[in-house]
């Protein structure tokens, strides 16, 4: 019996050490793809570069690395739930994380796809090509991104190594992973809920605040005010105004 | 909208900012474009408004937080993803040069304020209807296509030409009437409200008021049309017409005009109401049109749709045209209507009064209660509406012998000529409507029994078959004023003398000598029958043939009761035989040319 429960212990243990390491993993992928999400937003600007395309390739492997590898790993804990007797919690976190991958694959799959459609739209792959390039006053800043993409850790990087796919195929593979794992696990997505309350984010991040930001991006909602006011030739004061014309 | 003008104006001496410069035009970056048409998620609204209430602590603006609830209870699921995201892209969002950060943060809420655009502005991605096929599309040549093509030159052949020059023309006179009312090329009395914000122009021109303006009154003169469409002006023109007696034109061109443009589910009452109280025989409004807008119409009617009534109703309204417009331009109501009207003086707001209009802007009535206060108004007038004929005429007393009177009188002295009609109205016993029709042309009646020529008066019929026949000139006259045929003939022709002198009354008809009835399908208004029920109180001037067949059936029917509608009774329409006076069935008139007129007639 002692022996039972003893496994049962260390099955739970290892369990719930496997648990940590795919949420460590998730926020893993999340910080990938916010990454790639602010890579994939200057293309087509006038901070392209080829550098840039390298910089986008890079994270996209590294998020396929990592997608590929919790989605095998999450499939594993959720089977595992189903045959062992496993705590409620436990597989209430399991399920969470679940529907938080699928999140994320989804989100990442929606950032490739425009992440295509804008390099088709821009090929770089001549020098006049740069021409086409949009102004939005962007310069090159993106080093600072990129080295956050290098520093994220994930537990299997070392373990696992796959050639990474291109562009379409990387899209397409993320497609059948999703629906694959839709019709595998019967997980009911509004039986999980969150963790913190909403309007929980606002007091989580002590960094400093920008507030110099802010004004500049007061945004006078042309319709309220009158339109006359707002093209008002020199502002006297300290503060800047931003209008959306067009 | 390929990109969005994001106008950037800073001051130098911001320290932070010296990377942009001042006043430089930047373009949202392509990522942000709304062309690429990519779905907008409304996690990655989520994922923008919990990054937003990070940056700013918590204070969003009113619809944000709306939203952020809204999106937190229905993505409850997926909430930790989101909320893990935004502090994600923010922090990554930080690894940026700031300027670089700055302009990045600018566009993303410029993405969203077009996309979620906040309550009560105009959504920048609002587009009309899809066409249902693509215009600049490539379009594949089958035969189809080049059947269409055929079509569409075949048309453009047959369609009529106007030459530029009187095109041009047109537009030029219309501009030189116009220009003096046209807020935008000339002072708007007393003042454009949308300049100055008061609103004293708007009450002063609203539907309903007592006095108008003098630009309104003016505006009336420039066209009939202008006159219906005004509200003001058609209540003038209404009084107009109710003291000429002729007020059922009106009306019933009204209600056509409510037929047309109601809702579907009344149109047939709204039908059968309008054949009831304007166009059947006995009706207590009925109007005037010729036999073969009637006969259209009524046939029509039998099958009710919405534009049935549209040769009729065109019919009165080139009448009022040509007819009631011209002499209400004349007639006391009109220029006692000129006289009162105000002219306001201009108004003439300095810098401080300007300002405290734009704070003393209210909002006007609701049109919901306009269209009410309206409704209210119709109906009032319609339980007030006049009965235009009155019960005068001494043929009302119920003398059966008396009630039919045959367009094709017996005495031979006047088969010869054409059938004239023998009408109910005499100068004895006028019904209102020759009255009406009287008063006003009394004196070319005069003229017209004196010289007995056919001269063509300035109210001559629009018509392009016009010839000079004076037999037909004078059956038009009658016709319009239902005077006596005596007196007309008397100077026509010679051989309807004895009868004329003799008939200054009608000629009564003996009913039981329906062999003389003439056959009974005949358009042809000139050809008039009368019959006439014996309670009926009204004897309108019948140009539709019921014969015989229907007569007694309708004497028994028609009267105190309701008048029955063709379509209802059982009455078999078709004729056999056709007058002389028949146009040949199946051509197609211009009942605009021909509304007073038959050429055929000047054969006799």
């Amino acid at each position: 019996m002692s022996r039972w429960r003893r496994s049962v212990d260390e099955l739970t243990a290892g369990r719930q050490r496997y648990q940590k390491e795919c949420e460590r993993a998730q926020n893993a992928l999340s910080r990938v793809t916010s990454c790639f999400q602010q890579l994939v937003a200057s293309l087509g600007s006038s901070a392209d570069s080829s550098y840039l395309r390298e910089e986008i390739d890079e994270t996209r492997a590294l998020a396929h690395r990592i997608c590929s590898g919790l989605s095998h790993r999450l499939l594993r804990l959720l089977s595992a739930c189903d045959s062992a007797p496993i705590a409620v919690e436990d597989r209430q976190a399991s399920e969470r994380l679940w529907v938080l991958f699928l999140s994320v694959v989804e989100n990442f799959l929606c950032e490739l796809q425009k992440a295509k459609d804008l390099i088709g739209q821009f090929p770089l792959t001549q020098r006049s090509n740069r021409c086409s390039l949009v102004n939005t006053g962007c310069t090159d800043g993106l080093v600072g991104l990129a080295a956050r993409v290098a520093l994220v850790q994930v537990p299997w990087l070392v373990l696992e190594e796959e050639p990474s796919p291109n562009l379409t195929d990387h899209i397409a593979g993320l497609e059948s992973l999703l629906s694959e794992l839709q019709q595998r696990v019967p997980v009911a997505f509004w039986s999980v809920e969150a963790t913190q309350p909403a309007w929980a984010e606002v007091l989580s991040d002590p960094d400093d605040p920008d507030d110099s930001l802010e004004d500049i991006m007061e945004v006078e909602v042309v319709s309220n005010s009158r339109s006359r006011n707002n093209m008002s030739a020199c502002c006297p004061g300290k503060c800047c105004r931003l209008s959306c014309v067009g | 909208m390929k990109w969005l003008f994001v106008v950037f104006i800073f001051l130098e001496s911001d320290k932070n900012l010296t990377g942009l410069s001042l006043c430089s035009l930047l373009f949202q970056t392509p990522y942000f474009w709304p062309t690429q048409q990519w779905p907008v998620e409304d996690t990655d609204y989520a994922i923008y408004l919990a990054k937003r209430n990070i940056r700013k602590k918590g204070i969003l603006e009113l619809h944000e937080q709306e939203q952020y609830n809204h999106l937190h209870k229905w993505m409850n699921h997926k909430w930790d993803f989101i909320v893990m995201q935004a502090k994600e892209q923010y922090r990554a969002a930080k690894e940026r040069k700031k300027p670089d950060r700055v302009v990045f943060d600018c566009q993303e809420r410029a993405y969203w304020v077009v996309h979620r655009p906040p309550p009560g502005t105009v959504s920048a991605m609002d587009y009309g209807l899809d066409r249902r096929t693509d215009p600049n599309a490539d379009e594949t040549q089958t035969p189809d296509c080049y059947e269409r093509i055929m079509i569409f030159t075949q048309q453009s052949i047959m369609r009529p030409r106007v030459k530029s020059s009187v095109s041009i023309g047109a537009l030029v006179k219309y501009c030189a009437t116009y220009s003096g009312h046209d807020p935008f090329l000339s002072k708007c009395l007393p003042s454009n409200p949308w300049l100055t914000d008061d609103s004293t122009f708007w009450t002063l021109n609203m539907h309903n008021v007592e006095i108008p303006t003098k630009m309104r009154v003016e505006r009336w003169t420039f066209s009939f049309k202008e006159l219906l469409s005004d509200p003001r002006g058609r209540d003038d023109f209404r009084l107009f017409l109710k003291k000429e007696f002729s007020g059922e034109n009106l009306a019933f061109w009204e209600g056509c005009e409510d037929l047309k443009w109601g809702t579907a589910v009344t149109m047939r009452e709204k039908a059968e109401q309008i054949y009831k109280t304007f166009l059947a025989r006995g009706a207590p409004r009925w109007i005037n049109i010729d036999g073969k807008t009637m006969e259209i119409t009524v046939k029509g009617l039998k099958h009710p749709h919405r534009y049935v009534l549209d040769a009729a109703q065109t019919h009165i309204y080139m009448l009022m045209k040509k007819d009631s417009y011209g002499r209400y331009l004349k007639s006391p109501v009109f220029k006692e209507t000129l006289k009162k009207a105000i002219c306001p003086e201009e108004h003439k707001f300095n810098e401080v009064q300007l300002e405290q209009n734009a704070r003393n802007r209210r909002p006007s009535l609701s049109p919901i209660v306009i269209r009410q206060q309206e409704q209210e108004q119709r109906a009032k007038m319609a339980a007030n509406a006049p009965v235009d004929i009155t019960q005068l005429c001494r043929f009302t007393t119920p003398v059966p012998h008396l009630a039919v009177y045959s367009g094709i009188p017996d005495p031979p002295s006047v088969t010869a000529s054409p059938s004239f009609p023998f009408l109910a109205h005499t100068p004895v016993c006028p019904s209102p409507i020759s009255v009406a029709l009287d008063s006003t042309s009394a004196s070319e009646r005069r003229l017209e029994t004196s010289e007995g020529e056919g001269n063509m008066e300035a109210r001559a019929p629009d018509g392009g078959n016009l010839s000079k026949s004076r037999m037909a000139l004078s059956l038009r006259r009658l016709l319009k004023r239902g005077c006596s045929p005596s007196a007309m003939f008397a100077s026509l022709s010679p051989k309807c003398h004895t009868a004329a002198t003799a008939s200054s009354r009608i000629q009564p008809i003996m009913p039981d000598e329906p062999s003389h009835a003439p056959p009974r399908r005949i358009g042809n208004f000139f050809h008039i029958k009368v019959d006439i029920p014996p309670e009926c109180r009204i004897y309108p001037i019948e140009s539709e043939d019921e014969d015989e067949e229907n007569r007694p059936a309708s004497r028994d029917r028609v009267g105190t009761e309701e008048i029955i509608c063709p379509w209802e009774s059982l009455s078999r329409q078709n004729g056999t035989g056709m007058s002389q006076w028949e146009e040949t069935p199946g051509k197609t008139q211009n009942l605009l040319e021909r509304q007073y007129f038959r050429s055929t007639l000047g054969a006799s």
